[in-house]
């Protein structure tokens, strides 16, 4: 047992059911009390579903169980009934998985025949999010899956693409359009878009482009075991990782080709990949090479988030743009061994594994970096501090659900990536004359960021309104250390976004010299002592 | 005159679209400003919180989840001292409320027994049954206050006062009050204040007003243990609610107001509103259980109400806004398949619906309203004649000004699984 608010992976459910909203004809039904299909309103809400996503609820209630009633069958006749599914996915909710009823059994008794029905009874203690929805589409590819003909011309299948993932169609259409370039047809596209009949037909396909660790790989395991099928499971994320894809793409493609006797693929001119076919595919190697980003070398980065974008974050910032690393982590316990295999070499120290918010908020509060690339919950963490932040992974918030093209992956994808380092941090010219002169003239932005900021009363902590879709900000702590006048005027004279790291760091030297308060000469020395 | 409890009401098997009560934790938390609200639950509740109610964490969130994994699930009872100490130590509270939830339900937790060993007379542990299992949505803030019933003074016989009922934010609490005071009617509080030390007195002469329909629990709670009257009236929404409101709550002590002027009055400054809303087809889902008075309201408007549905429809309770929606069709635990089909072929003009379903019916092709927003805006009484009108108006007008929406186009690829 322990406290929590905020956790990083969604339930058991949430990952089966982003599996099955991403396909047609699949209906999941949840047994469940009352409440639990809250998990409709995230793909209503963030994804905005034109239509009802499939997912009904077998409802639970306390008096059902009091009379040893389950509603389950009459639930899969009246979805059968009212929706005409190929498939019906029974799940099990943690209380009613403490039940131990047989779903298996209760199934079979709707009538509803045992092909249209299957039930997914992981358990939703020990299963969280990803290595359910993993699992499920594992599942279903191999029960739909069968031998067939090739396509007599190059193809692939694209796997992991499911519904609420991060920047998914504009991830899917920088592949695409790559692929288009190079002459290679899709085959199939799963579970995004899929159907049953789309499963059964994955194996025409030459190969699996599968660039997610945490969806999809499990798929491409299987069909490369059970049909010879290679997979490309290395996600194109940056500059130099998108040629590495090509490359390995044109040349496992080519093997076969050979054996086919189909002519090969070649590498087209890069300028191909690009928008309008005429110019470099990607800015980021001139920008990372121009005097504006010299900057960069010193600046400080701590990634967190998931395994595939961590790693891929990690590599792009310290590989293309220059950062240096301070700390990388991700919640995901059961990838951390690849996580760490994938970033041998690149981190100072070792992968940070855990699941509690608080203790990753705590690092990056130690160690203040000029960028945390993370999650949601790091962006609000960062917010707090100060600290410039990037979402580069899910959990995500409506806000990272946008409708322009952003795509992570690709040559486009670079340099979206690249694009949000620099707004998020402060560099440049820019930032030597702040540094020289204390403000630039940019004081007056401090007196708007100052009302949700270091001023606001203390009893204002509770004025928060709530309201659909949007977010509370927050003040920080009571009990910081007391600052004389003339200290304060003196801590003004620092460039405003750096001084919440000095009060900090400040605040610290004081306590720990044993000053009660900090006065123009403790400031001064912390000044010494911290190098300014 | 017709006999409550002989309108008709059609009953179904409640497959609804909405939430759980833990829900409540979402505007309670905030209404009582020195609480903690503990829920003992699992993943599922917590990802729900985080999600749902889009709510995020703050500095100093007054809300946790007390985590069940799976080895607590073999444990008899669970140890949750630690975590109490942990949030007395982060938070200091003045009262914890510990919610249930559907598994430590399942498991038979002792709740009672639980608070009750936690408890200390400086902080008392509350429990509050929330869980799914029971309860949906608006209905743990029932909960949540009849668990404060003994933290609410005794007031002595013969001190005339009425104590409002349900979480209201403070300036529509101002407002009730003063327009109590305007008509000579004393006020002891509302219950819930926003904080646990202020809790209003309440005796054998209080009138218990009750400003939300979800409250009908710790109504008779109130009336069986300190023998307070409960008003029987129109809930204050809109012109014709809030004059019955009033004007009987006036009467239970002893003064006679007519508010027919000031109820034409509103109708007139809400003309544009109504002659809108007229003949306008509104179907409500069922979510918050707010639905029956405020399709009362639509239908006093001119609005033809095709279904109001509520999860639960107590018939004393609401013994006057179902008389007051005679001739509409009534549905108590709606079955939701059976609804979609019937808005296909009613096609309302609107559709009052869950946060789980707007988007659905628009991509169907029809107008909605989030039910939910009726909860977080200031509707009630005069002063939220207005706001209340508005919001079933402005998906209305909004929508005439939009461009024509050809969904063939601009639908496609927004959820392949769909097309």
């Amino acid at each position: 047992m322990r406290l929590a608010f905020w956790l990083y992976e969604g339930t058991a459910l949430h990952g089966i059911s982003r599996v099955t909203n991403s396909m047609k004809g699949v209906h999941t039904v949840y047994h469940a009390p009352q409440g639990d299909d809250y998990i409709t309103a995230t793909y209503t809400m963030l994804e905005r579903t034109p239509q009802f996503p499939g997912l009904s609820i077998s409802v639970v209630r306390g008096r059902d169980l009091a009379q040893g009633v389950s509603r389950l069958p009459t639930t899969l006749q009246q979805v059968d009934h009212h929706y005409h599914p190929e498939l019906i996915v029974i799940a099990p909710s943690c209380s009613t998985a403490l039940l131990q009823e047989d779903l298996h059994q209760l199934a079979a008794h709707s009538g509803v025949p045992n092909e249209r029905l299957m039930v997914y009874a992981l358990n939703p203690f020990r299963v969280s999010e990803n290595e359910a929805a993993d699992g499920l589409f594992t599942e279903l590819v191999k029960r739909y899956a069968v031998t067939q003909e090739k396509t007599p011309v190059p193809s692939v299948n694209i796997l992991g693409f499911t519904s609420l993932g991060f920047h998914l169609r504009a991830n899917l259409t920088s592949i695409t359009r790559m692929l288009q370039t190079l002459g290679i047809t899709v085959n199939v596209v799963a579970p995004w878009g899929s159907s049953i009949e789309d499963l059964g037909r994955l194996p025409a396909a030459w190969l699996n482009i599968a660039p997610y660790q945490e969806i999809g790989v499990n798929a491409a395991a299987y069909l490369e075991e059970s049909f010879s099928m290679p997979s490309l499971t290395q996600a194109p994320l940056g500059v130099e990782p998108t040629m590495a894809w090509l490359r390995s793409l044109i040349e496992k493609l080519n093997a076969i080709a050979a054996q086919r006797g189909v002519p090969p693929l070649s590498m087209p001119n890069l300028k191909a990949f690009s928008l309008d076919g005429l110019s470099a595919p990607s800015g980021v190697p001139w920008f990372a090479r121009t005097a504006d980003m010299e900057s960069f070398s010193n600046k400080k980065a701590f990634v967190f988030g998931d395994a595939t974008h961590t790693v891929g974050i990690v590599k792009f910032l310290r590989d293309e743009l220059g950062m240096q690393i301070i700390g990388a982590g991700t919640y995901l316990e059961q990838h951390a061994d690849w996580v760490r295999k994938e970033l041998e070499g690149y981190l100072p120290g070792a992968l940070m594994v855990t699941d509690r918010f608080q203790d990753v908020a705590q690092v990056i509060e130690d160690e203040m970096p000029d960028l945390v690339c993370g999650t949601q919950m790091e962006r609000h963490s960062c917010r707090k501090l100060d600290v410039p932040c990037m979402v580069v992974c899910p959990p995500t918030h409506i806000e990272n659900h946008l409708l322009g093209y952003y795509p992570f992956f690709g040559f486009a994808g670079a340099d979206v990536i690249a694009d949000r380092v620099y707004l998020s941090c402060k560099l440049g010219l820019e930032k030597h004359l702040i540094d020289f002169f204390g403000d630039a003239g940019l004081e007056y932005e401090e007196g708007a960021s100052s009302v949700e900021g270091d001023v606001a009363p203390s009893d204002s902590n509770e004025q928060a309104s709530e309201t659909v879709g949007s977010e509370v900000t927050d003040l920080p702590d009571d009990g910081e250390m007391k600052w004389s006048d003339e200290a304060e005027t003196m801590l003004k004279k620092v460039p405003f976004f750096v001084r919440k790291k000095v009060r900090k760091n400040t605040d610290t030297f004081a306590r720990s010299i044993g000053e009660p308060v900090v006065t123009v000469d403790v400031f001064r020395k912390a000044k010494e002592s911290l190098g300014g | 005159m017709q006999v409550p409890g002989d309108i008709q009401i059609i009953k179904e098997d409640n497959v609804t679209h909405s939430f759980c009560g833990l829900a409540c934790v979402g505007w309670m938390y905030q209404k009582i400003k020195d609480s903690f609200f503990l829920i003992l639950g699992t993943h599922t509740c917590a990802h729900f919180l985080q999600n749902a109610l889009g709510m995020m964490i703050f500095a100093k969130p007054r809300f946790g989840i007390a985590l069940m994994e799976e080895g607590d699930l073999s444990k008899n009872e669970p140890t949750l001292q630690e975590i109490i100490s942990e949030i007395k130590a982060d938070h200091n509270p003045s009262v914890i409320f510990l919610l249930s939830s559907c598994t430590p339900e399942v498991m038979k937790v002792d709740f009672k027994g639980l608070a009750h060993h936690l408890s200390t007379p400086e902080v008392p542990v509350l429990f509050v049954p929330a869980s799914g299992l029971v309860y949906n949505f608006t209905q743990a803030e029932d909960s949540v206050l009849a668990a404060l019933v003994p933290f609410c003074p005794q007031a002595p016989a013969g001190e005339k006062k009425v104590v409002f009922l349900g979480s209201v934010n403070d300036s529509t609490a101002d407002d009730l009050r003063a327009e109590a005071e305007e008509l000579g009617i004393a006020v002891g509080g509302f219950l819930p204040e926003s904080r646990f030390d202020r809790m209003p007195a309440i005796g054998p002469d209080t009138v218990l007003a009750p400003i939300q329909p979800y409250l009908s629990r710790v109504a008779v709670k109130l009336s069986r243990e300190r023998g307070c009257s409960v008003l029987h009236s129109l809930f204050p929404f809109g012109p014709d609610g809030t004059r019955a409101f009033w004007e009987d709550l006036a009467r239970e002590f002893g003064i006679t107001v007519d508010l027919r002027d000031r109820e034409k009055a509103a109708w007139e400054k809400i003309r544009k509103q109504t002659d809108l809303l007229k003949g306008k087809k509104v179907f409500f889902t069922a979510d918050t259980m707010m639905e029956l008075p405020l399709a009362r309201f639509l239908h006093n408007a001119g609005a033809d109400v095709v279904e109001c549905s509520s999860a639960y429809i107590i018939k004393k309770f609401h013994a006057r806004e179902l008389e007051a929606l005679d001739g509409v069709r009534v549905v108590e635990q709606p079955n939701f398949h059976r609804q979609l089909e019937d808005v296909r072929r009613i096609k309302p003009d609107l559709i009052v619906t869950s946060l789980m379903t707007a988007n659905p019916f628009v991509g169907n092709g029809f107008v909605v309203k989030w039910s939910m927003e009726f909860m977080l805006m200031p509707i009630h009484s005069w002063s939220g004649v207005i706001s209340l009108a508005n919001l079933f108006v402005s998906p209305l007008q909004r929508r005439s000004k939009l461009p024509a929406f050809d969904e063939k186009v601009w639908l496609e690829g927004i959820m392949p699984s769909a097309e």
